[in-house]
């Protein structure tokens, strides 16, 4: 029974994340190919450079949602049939408020509220890699209470406290089969908290020129009371039994070099360049509270690597009211060849965005943008042998409403 | 970019937007599949769970090759099947192995392999169903030397000239043969796998049977030379094949569930045991000791096991458990394989798969390395996330009698068939997803 030892592959992200930076968290900066942490232009910049914020000079309060159409399709080597994800459309949603205390007052208090996971992945029944994942579904809502101040008129400070809870499910198959025909399945369900925090440097030398430092913390996630569910054939079910498990996922560090040129009113062009500390996520493990000979505690490597991202915008204001964005990211990616998962089929990428923003009178902007990424990849994992080409397609339009007041 | 602008156009009206892939196209390469013939034995007939039966036949190697060629061409396979409902038979009219639970002699209830019906189904072996000529040819527990025998079909030859199995498929029981009713198809593609049988044959009864053929000699004498005349006969015509060589049969788990040291004793049975043997120079100790089996060529005609000899699953377990076999009594020669015998299969098997390499370059045909499956299984192989290996029931390739593969082996097989026959004559037939095919089903 020792061979049947379950391998358990949870990856922490949605199918078409790049890491850490899922970079849908304001739709200004999405038009402008997630770019932002050098030229802060709404609340948003709560998430992308709390320093940045200490330079806006009024109350905002912002809602958005970004609903992500992600699927994949793969095909196994050697084989000419596809298999493709049902996945759910995602719907990463974020809300800003920034508040100070009187007019032009040189410190802001900011909350942000973002989803920078959120997406289920979820294949086709009975496809060719059921004994390594059918549905892996994250959650995670992060609340970020933010302090900037404006230390001069060309330096901005920011920090902010992050907290974060999520929920994990996570659904395989296992090869053992039933009277009726069915295969044995399992199911890890689990909810977790973890800290972090978010801080930014905002430095001005010209009025035409910013240079910004932000630092994103790593977020150990903590599953300490999950639920494991096994539906087995019921002769095995003292094998199997359902009960708790442990485990912890690496939300990793960010750091941001930024850098956002304003050459005249209209024009805007912003630049970040991202290192993520994807080594972090170096092994995976599950620990059962009740092991048995066929369910033993797993450790799978994973063994990410840090990767690098590079995000391009511009910005252009067509008349008062009407202001159109385009922009490119390029973004590495932390999975080695042999460990490419049908959990996040991920690959080097290019993130192609359009955005426009629309001012309807002195309070209210509304914002909307358009992500598009493909990617394909090739690869053979090392631990379940599945062996074939991902193909993953991401569709995520977005639209925001901000009030200032 | 165009096509990503219409693309992304598209997108915003439909909410799919599913990628699509394309796998290259599909190809026979340089062979005919129009009418392929199977020469085999158990693996090729699908024989499994100790039983001829519909699962088995319909997932073996032979039966998954000619579905995956039929994808791409029209091909003749006609299988000498058995009704789906039966619960299949074997030479000692049992029907097939499934789980269930067995209660031991120790009033243990445990999971095990129990047969399905109390009987076989002897309908199966109980008429002749020719009609117009079979391409699977595979025919249980058949050695090579019979492939060509004449009259293989015909009870009146009597034991080990005639085989069931045949009589119910051959197209006239008193004068043909296997190789005769493989010609008279006129193959345009054939696979062959033998000699397993014969090395099996030696070794399920720990030793007994006469030694398999010799690897050098003419046809009916040698392997070789029959192996030769019976390619020879296939390819006449210019048709193409495949061969699969012999893996190390005794690392199935029929020769490796039962541990050689599998004696545990308490503090009392070693005394007892110890005031009986130790006259005869034999002692025991408290926890794991080695079998005591029957051996002539000892001077009280027993003696311990040692480390590298086999029991067989075959070996009846409540007598080990509850009548003293194994301890007080020796176990019968016929379910243990001692070193010499183990020499005597591996020695048979070298000189087999020496022959079939030569064969199968003479001929040109695809090689198919089944030693390499099973050493890989033996090791612990990986498919899909499927953790399989040649433990008994639980390694998820070897069918309950711990002989023949499961449809999950055979699938695993008839990959590697396709992988050698697409490489060998530049083909691209599909692979096939082994998980997909039934395993061992738990109750």
């Amino acid at each position: 029974m020792t061979k049947l030892i379950i391998f358990l592959a949870l990856l922490p992200f949605a199918v078409f994340s790049q890491g850490y930076q899922v970079n849908l968290q304001g739709q200004a900066q999405q038009g402008m190919g997630s770019a932002g942490s050098g030229f802060v232009q709404d609340a948003a910049g709560i998430f992308y450079n709390p320093g940045g914020t200490a330079f806006l000079n009024s109350n905002e309060a912002s809602i958005g949602i970004s609903p992500t159409f992600a699927n994949a399709t793969f095909l196994e080597n050697g084989t000419s049939e596809l298999a493709r994800t049902n996945s759910p459309v995602g719907t990463p949603f974020t809300a800003y408020g920034l508040f100070q205390l009187k007019d032009s007052s040189r410190l802001k208090l900011g909350l942000g509220i973002y989803t920078p996971f959120g997406s289920t992945i979820e294949w086709e029944d009975a496809w060719v890699g059921r004994f390594a994942l059918t549905r892996l579904q994250l959650k995670a809502i992060f609340f970020q209470p933010t302090v900037s101040f404006r230390v001069t008129d060309k330096i901005g400070l920011g920090a902010g406290f992050i907290w974060t809870t999520g929920s994990v499910n996570l659904q395989k198959d296992l090869p053992l089969i039933d009277q009726d025909g069915n295969f044995a399945h399992a199911e890890l369900a689990g909810k977790g908290n973890g800290f972090g925090y978010n801080v930014g440097l905002y430095l001005k030398p010209t009025k035409h020129l910013v240079l910004a430092l932000t630092y994103k913390s790593q977020i150990n996630m903590e599953l300490e009371n999950g639920t494991a569910t096994f539906t087995v054939p019921s002769s095995l079910e003292d094998k199997f039994p359902s009960g708790i498990f442990t485990s912890s996922l690496p939300l990793p560090q960010v750091a941001t070099l930024g850098i956002g040129v304003q050459p005249n009113d209209k024009l805007a062009l912003a630049l970040d360049m991202n290192y993520i500390g994807w080594n972090a996520y170096d092994t995976l493990a599950f620990d059962y509270e009740v092991n048995t000979e066929s369910l033993e505690d797993t450790k799978s490597a994973r063994n990410y690597v840090g990767s690098v991202a590079v995000r391009l915008g511009a910005q252009y204001k067509i008349t008062d009211k009407y202001t159109a964005r385009l922009g490119l990211g390029y973004a590495i990616s932390p999975v080695l060849d042999g460990y490419l998962t049908p959990e996040t089929p991920d690959a080097d990428r290019i993130n192609y965005t359009i955005g426009v923003g629309y001012t309807l009178n002195k309070s209210f902007d509304l914002n909307a943008s358009l992500l598009y990424t493909q990617v394909e990849r090739e690869d053979t994992n090392i631990e379940t042998q599945l062996s074939g080409t991902y193909k993953v397609r991401v569709f995520a339009p977005g639209f925001s409403v901000s009030y200032k007041f | 970019m165009k096509r990503h602008i219409y693309f992304i156009a598209a997108c915003a009206v439909l909410s799919g937007c599913k990628p699509d892939l394309i796998a290259p196209e599909a190809h026979l390469g340089d062979i005919d599949v129009t009418t392929y013939v199977a020469i085999g034995s158990d693996g090729a007939a699908g024989y499994s769970d100790d039983a001829l039966h519909s699962d088995g036949q319909d997932n073996s190697y032979a039966s998954i090759l000619a579905s995956q060629f039929s994808l791409l061409n029209a091909t003749d396979f006609n299988s000498p099947t058995v009704s789906a409902s039966s619960a299949g038979i074997n030479l000692d009219s049992n029907s097939r192995l499934v789980l269930g639970y067995k209660t031991d002699c120790n009033g243990e209830t445990s999971l095990s392999p129990v047969r399905q019906a109390n009987q076989g189904d002897l309908s199966i072996l109980g008429a002749n169903i020719y009609s117009s000529g079979f391409n699977n040819l595979g025919v249980p527990g058949t050695p090579i030397t019979s492939i060509n025998m004449s009259g293989y079909g015909n009870p009146a030859n009597g034991v080990g000239n005639f085989n069931p199995y045949y009589a119910r498929m051959a197209s006239d029981q008193v004068n043909s043969s296997i190789l005769s009713d493989a010609t008279a198809q006129t193959p345009t593609f054939f696979t062959v796998d033998l000699g397993e049988a014969d090395i099996m044959k030696y070794a399920t009864g720990g030793g007994m049977a006469p030694q398999p053929i010799v690897a050098n000699g003419a046809a009916g004498i040698g392997f070789d030379g029959t192996l030769d005349e019976i390619v020879s006969s296939l390819a006449i015509n210019g048709a193409n094949g495949a061969i699969s060589n012999i893996p190390n049969v005794l690392d199935y788990p029929y020769f490796t569930t039962i541990p050689f040291n599998g004696l545990t004793l308490d503090a009392d049975r070693v005394t007892t045991l110890n005031n009986v043997f130790n006259p005869l120079g034999i002692s025991f100790v408290e926890g794991d000791n080695p079998f005591v089996i029957e051996d002539p060529a000892e001077p009280f005609g027993v003696r311990k096991m040692v480390e590298g000899e086999l029991v067989l699953l075959s070996v009846p377990l409540d007598s080990i458990k509850c009548f003293g076999m194994g301890s007080i009594a020796g176990i019968p020669n016929k379910y243990v394989l001692t070193i010499s015998e183990i020499q005597n299969i591996e020695s048979a098997r070298i000189g087999y798969n020496s022959a079939i390499s030569t064969i199968a370059s003479n001929h040109g045909l695809a090689m198919v390395d089944k030693a390499s499956l099973v050493s890989s299984l033996n090791d612990g192989l990986v498919y899909n996330g499927f953790s399989m290996s040649t433990t008994f029931v639980t390694g998820g390739a070897f069918s309950l009698d711990g002989r023949n593969l499961n449809p999950n082996g055979q699938a695993l097989l008839a990959n590697l068939y396709i992988e050698s026959i697409n490489l060998t004559f530049n083909a691209r037939i599909p692979t096939v997803n082994v998980n997909s095919y039934p395993g061992i089903i738990f109750p």
